[in-house]
């Protein structure tokens, strides 16, 4: 018999690599969110890629850290308005 | 065919063309686009003719070498080649020329076209060696993953958002599936799903599976053509919710011209979604190539996604094919579901009476004009979301075990013109 496979508990300070789409409505586009994301957390952001315009702001974010680090920046872009969607988009379907 | 990957080249990156290898992923490293599967067209060309095809089982498989997968498929082998019902009825109350339901309300097993993706993914997911499978869904998705994967006797883990109803969870419990409710908003959940696709290795049909899954989509276009005679409609009209399938029925007509099995057609493919979550419809209408996320709230669930995956790649298929989007209220979605089962005696879910609701805006005001061929897909059955038509369907006329009371009541029913 197959040896069964051990799950391993993720700790809160485990390292973690988030991919995230980011939406900025167009009043906040020229908020520096991902400069303050890098000082107020301990994260690594990593631009892959982005599209400005009047309307709306697209943004393709990594974000590397502790896994407490990554969720509470998540958490505080989104307090401030910010769409946050992982890169695959609605994991959830109908 | 090859040996390893069948009709497959590769797993090909939407944005940047990078390749890689056919495995279970789903976004480029490069710039995280999403892939899709990219096949070796010459070689199909040899194999897949209309004789070859007409002398196969009537299935969504018979189009096998269009589809992602290296060998035989293993997982709903029943599943598609669903009616297309000529519309005589309905298109004389909507006021055009030719009119077709391709009726997925009646697709094998789980009664929506939900089996045709989930279908491939399983397949493919068992040629990569999976015994896991996954998804996070809100109804059609986990009840057909949950029936698929036992018949196929995969172990399935089906995500679900906690304040789901309990027909929708009794529908994938019944297959024994580990339905999993969580608590949280909808981007808690969707984040949580992703995470958890990725740490644990399974194979989660719309997430690591997703450029195969979304490949089944394709079967619908193929069989409408085949069902028409071989020939692509002047309209098609689909519902969206991320926007897939109405790319992938584009992919399909394409590949069908492209191999030679229809006459390119100038054919126009629109969308249709609800009022209450229409980012796609709405920045159609705007003449916009971008989506704004919406907060969905509209009683056609199976298409409440406020962020569409492919927003933005349904926007370019309806510019590419001069094509329109529409919505429809909640009464319009209602009505539309009525006015199709009085018709044509096909009960749809609200996702069906969506795409019915936008075909008639579409040709009320000419932008289908009258004297075209159209074809309305529907893509699930109403018996799965009976609450939404429920009261609005007026109620049963109770009468006492008696003939006399029954020629009174058709009496006062003439007198009232009932």
């Amino acid at each position: 018999m197959a040896a069964k496979k051990k799950i391993i508990v993720t700790k809160p300070n485990a390292p973690v690599q988030q991919r995230l789409w980011l939406m900025y409505p167009p009043k906040l586009i020229k908020k520096p969110f991902i400069y303050e994301v890098g000082h107020k957390f301990k994260v690594v952001t990593n631009i892959r890629q982005a599209s400005v315009t009047d309307e709306i702001g697209i943004v393709c974010l990594e974000l590397d850290g502790p896994r407490s680090e990554v969720a509470a920046a998540i958490k505080w872009l989104e307090k401030n308005k910010v769409n946050v969607e992982p890169v695959e988009i609605g994991v959830i379907a109908g | 065919m090859s040996e390893q990957h069948g009709f497959m080249k590769a797993l090909k990156c939407r944005e940047c063309g990078r390749e890689y290898p056919l495995t279970a992923t789903h976004v480029c490293e490069f710039d995280f686009g999403p892939l899709e599967v990219a096949y070796d067209y010459e070689r199909i060309k040899k194999s897949l003719t209309r004789e070859a095809i007409a002398s196969r089982p009537k299935t969504m498989w018979r189009y096998r070498e269009l589809l992602p997968i290296a060998g035989e498929p293993t997982v709903g082998k029943q599943v598609g080649f669903t009616p297309l019902v000529k519309a005589d009825r309905l298109a004389k109350k909507l006021g055009i020329r030719e009119l077709y339901i391709k009726n997925d309300a009646v697709n094998y097993p789980t009664l929506s076209f939900k089996d045709r993706v989930v279908s491939v993914a399983l397949s493919r997911a068992k040629e990569l060696g999976f015994e896991t499978v996954a998804c996070a869904s809100t109804g059609n998705l986990a009840n057909s993953v949950a029936a698929n994967a036992a018949s196929a006797g995969l172990k399935s883990y089906v995500f679900i958002p906690s304040d789901l109803e309990q027909g929708k969870i009794l529908n994938s419990l019944i297959y024994g599936a580990n339905v999993i409710a969580i608590k949280g908003h909808y981007d808690e959940v969707n984040r949580l799903c992703a995470e958890i696709a990725g740490k644990f290795g399974w194979a989660f049909v719309n997430v690591n599976m997703r450029p195969y899954y979304a490949e089944g989509s394709k079967s619908m276009a193929y069989e409408i053509a085949e069902q028409l005679g071989w020939k692509l409609p002047d309209h098609t009209i689909v519902p969206m919710a991320s926007g897939s399938l109405l790319t992938k029925i584009h992919k399909g007509y394409q590949e069908l011209t492209k191999l030679g099995l229809v006459s390119a057609h100038n054919t126009h493919i629109h969308g249709a979604q609800a009022t209450g979550c229409s980012p796609i419809s709405v920045a159609q209408k705007a003449g916009l190539d971008f989506f704004k996320p919406v907060k969905p709230d509209t009683i056609a669930k199976s298409l409440a996604i406020g962020t569409p995956a492919d927003g933005f790649y349904a926007l370019k298929v309806m510019r590419e094919t001069a094509a329109y989007a529409d919505d429809v209220s909640d009464d319009e979605i209602r009505d539309a579901i009525k006015l199709l089962a009085e018709t044509e005696g096909i009960f749809a879910e609200t996702a069906g009476g969506v795409t019915v609701g936008v075909a008639k805006k579409l040709i009320a005001s000419g932008k289908i004009p009258k004297d075209s061929s159209a074809v309305i897909c529907v893509t699930g059955n109403g018996l799965k979301t009976l609450d939404a038509v429920n009261g609005y369907c007026g109620k049963p006329r109770e009468i006492k075990p008696s003939l006399r009371e029954f020629e009174a009541l058709l009496a006062h029913e003439e007198k009232v013109g009932v």
